[in-house]
């Protein structure tokens, strides 16, 4: 959930100057020689830190990613090698299959965010509005981190809650190792942080809900549209055009799912929680095999940059329909 | 499931008869109970947390759900030795890394907001890029270059991805924000006889206080969520910060819930009260926008 908190945040604006892209024209000042040369000076450390940090890695990674990679002495080109290695990687494949799992749950666990947003715009008193916001979403000030250690903690098969309560209850056989065993290790990490409120879908939902024009809810009480009714054919509706968004968030977010796993179950056992970002770093660091690693890593950041791009075109389309539709 | 389709209902159920126009005042009673159960199932596992902060093994074992006197405070002092030097690096990393982003973003934010040159949708354009592409896509080849570089085990090594990844979100968000301020302020400094320099400081700086805030609450989280880049390039205990910090002090611990719960929450509370006094912000920061925006 920490991964939600960053640079997904401001996505929005950027698909939506992407697509546009068009900078609004200002009136042109005449600079002077100098004044030219201090505006270049203003973007040096800018275009420094990015070229180095960001582009320099990304390209170098690509480039190392067609040898066998020895970062301490000689590399050997090999051209395609490591992607064929990877190809015929199951683990790797493994872990896709995983992420595949991931993402649809977590599209699924919307439901939850949801109604919570539902049940919070109904509430008609102010306070109780802010109060019960402010709760649902104070989870999200717990570093990720706290969060995964209180999970792990909760399954812990002597002392864990979900253990304890089923003895509580007397259903003794049905307590196990929530994180130890292949057929449950998956679902365990996935309901880290249930029931998945305090996050960006649900301040998206609760945003966009809040923007309904009260008009329209106003028509559709004198109509006579129930709360359910209202939801499928308003509140649903209205929302679609943030479920873009949302739809890409998940992927990324999923895409670079890695350290809840990494807490809790170091990508066993027996692989069944490994996740793509896991079996890079383990390929990189356990097995020492950089220039496969830099395959891997290269293939992510492809499948993200196609991803976005899908994304923002996609975003142009609708918005070209909708620009000369109604309106 | 099951307990999502009662809910459903029940805020149906009360729902209704408002919109026949009864029942104005607004018990809500069913909207409620529901947001309550979702808040109390949210916020348990930090309650049992702070519960089993101040307990020992022996309490721990003998009423697990409950509160159990006396309470246990000294747990809060064993844990603190060993969480603190987690805390002060996390907080020198994220100082040092809000300074620079502030800087660098600041400058670029209004320079490419506020003045037309060649190469300036070039940079923009490439700076918008890097926004597609995660962080984690990177990991590999900058840990390479930090180990080439001779970096690893410095504060050097820790503050530099924090910084590329802030300078790019916080250039977008300050241009986007000076954008906004209307050209008339700047065409009056202007004529006043404003120099850029004046216009920045005097100006731009003051004004766009809030999105220099966001930018740099973003920061503190990131530094403090942040997993991989510190596990990876620190091997010294003593350089950790706190998410890795916490996972080598859990293996320490593990043995005794008490301490291990109070290091915990202590590693929370920074984050925690500053998400208290400034949840506009940090929200703002989250949906990408301006505070009020929303």
């Amino acid at each position: 959930m920490s991964t939600m908190l960053m640079p997904e945040a401001a996505r929005e604006d950027v698909i939506d100057e992407i697509a546009e892209h068009d900078t609004p024209l200002r009136p042109v000042r005449k600079k002077s020689r100098r004044g030219r040369l201090v505006i270049y000076l203003a973007l040096v450390p800018l275009v420094l830190i990015v070229g180095v940090f960001a582009y320099y890695p990304a390209l170098a990674g690509m480039f190392w990613s067609f040898f066998d990679w020895n970062p301490a002495s000689e590399s050997i080109f090999i051209g395609f090698q490591n992607y064929i290695t990877m190809f015929a990687d199951e683990i790797w494949w493994r872990s896709f299959r995983n992420l595949g799992i991931i993402f649809a749950f977590s599209i699924v666990a919307w439901v939850l965010p949801l109604l919570a947003a539902e049940l919070l715009i109904t509430l008609r008193s102010e306070r109780w509005q802010f109060v019960t916001r402010t709760l649902l979403i104070l989870p999200m000030a717990f570093p990720g981190v706290v969060t995964a250690l209180i999970w792990g903690f909760l399954y812990e098969p002597n002392q864990g809650v979900f253990n304890r309560f089923l003895e509580a209850v007397g259903l003794e056989n049905l307590t196990r190792n929530w994180t130890g065993m292949p057929d449950s290790a998956l679902m365990a990490l996935l309901f880290v942080g249930f029931p998945f409120i305090a996050g960006l879908p649900f301040l998206i939902f609760y945003s966009s809900l809040q923007n309904i024009p009260r008009e329209i809810l106003e028509a559709a009480q004198l109509d006579g549209v129930g709360r359910v009714q209202r939801f499928w054919r308003i509140d649903l509706p209205l929302m679609a055009s943030q479920v873009r968004l949302l739809v890409f968030l998940a992927v990324v977010g999923a895409l670079q799912y890695g350290f809840v796993a990494y807490v809790l179950t170091a990508g066993g056992p027996d692989n069944a929680t490994m996740v793509p970002v896991l079996r890079m770093i383990n390929v990189a660091f356990s097995g020492g095999d950089w220039g496969y690693a830099a395959a891997l890593s290269t293939t992510l950041f492809l499948i993200t940059l196609a991803l976005s791009a899908v994304v923002v075109f996609s975003g142009r389309r609708e918005r070209a329909v909708t620009d000369g539709g109604a309106m | 499931m099951t307990t999502s389709t009662a809910t459903l209902t029940s805020a149906k159920k009360s729902a209704a008869p408002a919109s026949v126009g009864r029942d104005r005042s607004g018990r809500q009673i069913g909207v409620k109970s529901a947001l309550i159960a979702l808040i109390a199932v949210s916020l348990l596992p930090y309650l049992l947390m702070i519960v089993t902060s101040v307990k020992t093994n022996e309490q721990f074992a003998q009423s697990f759900w409950s509160i159990d006197f006396p309470l246990h405070f000294e747990n809060y002092g064993r844990a603190w030795e060993q969480v603190a030097p987690y805390l002060w690096n996390t907080i020198l990393v994220a100082g040092v890394s809000i300074v620079v982003v502030l800087i660098v973003s600041s400058l670029a934010g209004f320079v490419l907001a506020r003045y037309r040159f060649r190469g300036r949708n070039l940079i923009y354009g490439l700076i918008l890029l890097l926004m597609m592409i995660p962080g984690i896509a990177n990991l590999i080849p900058l840990f390479v270059m930090m180990r080439d570089l001779g970096l690893l085990n410095t504060y050097i090594v820790l503050v530099i991805p924090y910084v590329a990844g802030g300078v790019v979100l916080g250039t977008i968000l300050v241009r986007n924000f000076v954008e906004g301020i209307p050209q008339a302020i700047f065409d009056a400094a202007r004529v006043d006889g404003a120099s850029d320099a004046r216009m920045y400081f005097s100006i731009m700086l003051p004004l766009s206080l809030p999105v220099l805030g966001t930018i740099a609450l973003m920061t503190v989280t990131t530094v403090w969520n942040d997993f991989f880049w510190p596990l990876l390039v620190l091997s010294d205990d003593s350089l950790r910060t706190v998410s890795v910090g916490l996972q080598f002090f859990q293996g320490q611990n593990a043995t005794e819930v008490g301490p291990l719960m109070a290091g915990y929450f202590i590693a929370s509370l920074p984050l925690v009260i500053l998400f208290g006094f400034l949840s506009k912000y940090f929200l703002a920061g989250v949906q990408g926008g301006m505070p009020g925006s929303h």
